[in-house]
């Protein structure tokens, strides 16, 4: 049975295993430095990390599974670690399991590794944080306890590469001499009903291992029983497994871990002494930061850092980008003059496309920069425990604060720090709920219309609220949809709300630069493309068909517009000069013309009747249509519409006036100006509510799936016209 | 020993020692809690209460376990007579 693993030609696979918190990344970190490969698990929300490694010959696949506590799997999320080991779902068995365990802990830790030892698959056992073991005045005598087990049982202190010298040398000696933990011995009645129910289902012709048909006995929400089906063979025979349990005394619910931990005294007896309840360090500071005054200070200070880190921090780097997009489009500009179809695509297309994927990387890494040091430090539980009664009610968690407060800065990274999340159900609320978060972008729009209809005619203080007012808009539609979510549409069961609070430890620059590098690596690849993707199709939208007889058109009126105050020869000669006001008007003019014409323009039109209940005219409906990849697009397709050219801001005074000026010229509203109070406050709520951002549902897909980020942008997208017709409609009757 | 009736851990004063009688109830919730160390027979206390009175946080052989009280409660104990 010792047969050595090489002897296929293919890479042995090894499978890290450990509890959340045992520092089991930091360990795959090390073994694999920054050969990695992170995608996820088909059709689940949970991330696959793998690496190569490269150990005497042999050539080595690294599985970093996720975190977990024990096997038990209520949803198909937390069944990804039975599946791995088990070599179902598209897995491939692994040929050593790794066993990570915080040495702090061994007891709880080895739970996991007692429920895994089932499969009969080669182990090693490493005791991380070897040095907090000691410092807390345990001893633990690794010799009786490798003899116990019998596998060999390595020290490290993984963030320090201490020890890792040996695992290696440990893993690779395991390929030729593979070693396994012993199988728990069951009392009689957990075998009898396990056989019981392999062999119902075999009758069934349905096949499980005993492993499997155990974690199904004992698991009572079971994702493996969901997955075999069977259901009307299955119930009764596991009702019947269950009653057999409880008839010897044993809460069918909780007798596995009662077993297990039977099992892990015996087993642990005399091999850990010293005072395991020895007052740690982290008391005197937990009393501090989780004090009900100063703790809450010290939160809503560390907050403060990291979003106006996001929000203030990240923007020179941002205009950088910025420029350094302008200055490639204007070098690469001339070289295509000649094709001003291509000119176009490559410049507006292609160079602002990549612009706008690199545009986020910033505050992606910067966001990962602090969530790596809070992570690492603990801080990150601690304050998950401080923030958690605030979002408990409607099915987030306390750790959903990190990434809804980045979503206020942007969406992007504030979603990609939702993996912090372990729960599924929490982390794909909280995903959903951040791009509600008023993001940076969305700034823009606001103080285009507060400042021509709101201050001009209220004062600076009305505009001051109702600038302050905006940004709540979305969050306090956000929270009630969660909640109804929650309750109505996920099926996916509430996981009790499990938080340890780790020791407090210092960072290490090696983690934190691997979290920032595989995040933005991550978007980069995952993300940009379908950023890009879209920015190119949005040029192609607004710049074809393009029909020369517009810009004759345009032209032709213009001149005869201009001959009827100035004369005709000094109108030509201007016209002439490429420079004079007069033809950059006209140069406005055209382009007005062109956007007008386009596909989207047209399609603006043809759809304007759906925003009509808003009171939005063709203008605003194009704006709005060319502002669903960006939004804040819309004030550059606003400064084109009203004849401005592009380069305009939100402060602009010409386009304050030309909005505010802008009258219905047909229809029933005839006359009448466009932007009244009640169309001003519905688009600025649209803008709020609506998910006008190409980059958030590609980021979305990325992290839950295409299915997820569509029914995203549908239900954002829906709700935010909802709100815009009832508050046009309720405003302009009162 | 007198009989102390069964209480609900989540209702218990804070730093108040207690030991586990048993997890209640037989939804999946149970086994995750016993998977975390919650079994009979263990001593365990409330350390503290978060600010805004949940989640609390319980120390157990040293560890320190974070849970909300809905979920406490579900575990059992008698005072430490």
């Amino acid at each position: 049975m010792t047969a050595a693993i090489h002897a296929k030609k293919r890479p042995v696979r090894v499978a890290l295993l450990g509890n959340p918190n045992t520092g089991k990344s930091t360990v795959f970190n090390r073994l694999t430095g920054l050969r990695q490969h992170i995608a996820n698990y088909p059709g689940i929300t949970v991330e696959k990390k793998t690496g190569a490694l490269l150990l005497g010959g042999h050539q080595m696949e690294i599985l970093d599974l996720p975190g977990a506590y024990s096997l038990a799997a209520a949803s198909p999320d937390e069944r990804v670690v039975m599946d791995a080991l088990g070599g179902r779902a598209g897995h491939r068995a692994p040929d050593l399991i790794v066993c990570v365990l915080d040495a702090t802990n061994i007891k709880r830790n080895l739970l996991l590794v007692s429920e895994a030892a089932e499969l009969e698959i080669p182990m090693l056992v490493v005791l991380n944080q070897w040095d907090a073991a000691k410092r807390n005045g345990l001893r633990i005598n690794t010799g009786l306890l490798a003899d116990r087990l019998g596998v060999p049982v390595i020290t490290t202190v993984a963030k320090r590469g201490a020890g890792l010298g040996e695992l290696k040398k440990a893993i690779g000696h395991a390929v030729s001499d593979p070693r396994r933990i012993p199988r728990i011995l069951w009392p009689d009645f957990v075998d009898h009903a396990r056989d019981a129910v392999r062999n119902g289902l075999s009758e069934a012709g349905v096949d499980v291992t005993g492993p499997e048909a155990l974690r199904m006995i004992f698991d009572t929400d079971s994702a493996f029983a969901d997955k075999i089906g069977h259901r009307e063979k299955l119930a009764p025979l596991l009702k019947a497994a269950r009653e057999k349990i409880r008839s010897h005394g044993l809460n069918p619910a909780s007798a596995e871990p009662v077993l297990h931990y039977r099992h892990i005294e015996a087993l642990l007896e005399g091999v850990i002494e010293g005072d395991d309840m020895v007052a740690r360090s982290r008391d005197s500071v937990d009393a501090l930061l989780l004090n009900r005054f100063w703790g809450t200070l010290i939160f809503f200070a560390v907050m403060y850092v990291v979003f106006e880190s996001l929000y203030a921090w990240a923007g020179p780097l941002m205009n950088l980008i910025g420029a350094g997009t302008k200055l490639v489009q204007s070098m690469v500009s001339p070289l295509l003059a000649g094709t001003p179809a291509l000119q176009s695509l490559v410049t507006d297309g292609i160079i602002a496309g990549v612009g706008a994927v690199l545009v986020f990387l910033p505050q992606i890494l910067l966001l990962f920069f602090f969530i790596a040091i809070l992570e690492d430090t603990g801080y990150l539980a601690r304050a998950a425990f401080l923030m958690d009664k605030l979002f408990g009610w409607c099915g987030l968690n306390g750790k959903s604060f990190v990434p809804l407060l980045s979503g206020y800065a942007c969406a992007i990274p504030g979603i990609m720090a939702a993996r912090t999340l372990e729960d599924p159900k929490a982390r794909l609320t909280t995903i959903l709920m951040t791009p509600f978060m008023s993001c940076s972008a969305r700034l823009p729009v606001y103080v285009l219309l507060i400042g021509a209809f709101v201050e001009p005619v209220y004062g600076p203080l009305a505009a001051g609220c109702v600038l302050f007012l905006m940004h709540f808009v979305g969050a306090t539609v956000a929270m009630p949809l969660a909640w109804f979510m929650n309750r109505c549409i996920l099926k996916i069961k509430a996981q009790p709300f499990i938080l340890e609070m780790p020791d407090y430890r210092i960072p290490t620059l090696r983690n934190v630069v691997i979290r920032m590098w595989e995040r933005g690596r991550a978007f980069l690849i995952q993300a940009g493309t379908v950023i890009l993707a879209i920015s190119v199709i949005v040029w192609a939208l607004l710049y074809f068909p393009r029909p020369e007889e517009v810009a004759n058109k345009a032209r032709a009126a213009f001149v005869a517009e201009k001959s009827e105050t100035m004369p005709t020869d000094v109108l030509s000669t201007d016209l002439k000069k490429p420079d004079s006001d007069l033809s950059k008007k006209l140069g406005h003019r055209i382009e007005s013309a062109y956007i007008e014409q386009s596909y989207l323009g047209q399609f603006g039109k043809a759809v304007q009747p759906v925003f009509d209940p808003a009171g939005f005219d063709w203008k605003i409906t194009v704006g709005v249509l060319s502002s669903f990849p960006a939004r804040e697009v819309i004030i550059a397709t606003l400064g084109i519409i009203y004849d401005l050219g592009a380069d305009v801001n939100e402060g602009s005074d010409d386009l304050r006036t030309n909005i505010a000026r802008e009258k219905w010229r047909d229809g029933p509203r005839k006359g009448q100006p466009v932007y009244t109070l009640p169309v001003v406050i519905g688009l600025m709520v649209f803008f709020a509510l609506c998910m006008q951002c190409g980059a958030t549902v590609a980021v979305i897909a990325k992290e839950l799936g295409w299915k997820w980020a569509l029914a995203s942008f549908t239900t954002m997208t829906v709700i935010a016209w909802l709100a815009a017709v009832l508050i046009y409609q309720i405003g302009s009757r009162l | 020993m007198n009989r102390l009736p069964a209480k609900k851990l989540g209702k218990i004063a804070h730093a108040r020692p207690v030991e586990i009688v048993g997890i209640s109830s037989d939804c999946g919730r149970a086994g995750r809690l016993a998977a975390l160390g919650f079994l009979p027979g263990r001593r365990v206390r409330i350390s503290r209460i978060a600010p805004l009175g949940d989640p609390i946080s319980i120390e157990m052989e040293g560890q320190e376990i974070s849970l909300r009280r809905a979920e406490a409660d579900l575990i059992e104990v008698k005072e430490i007579a």
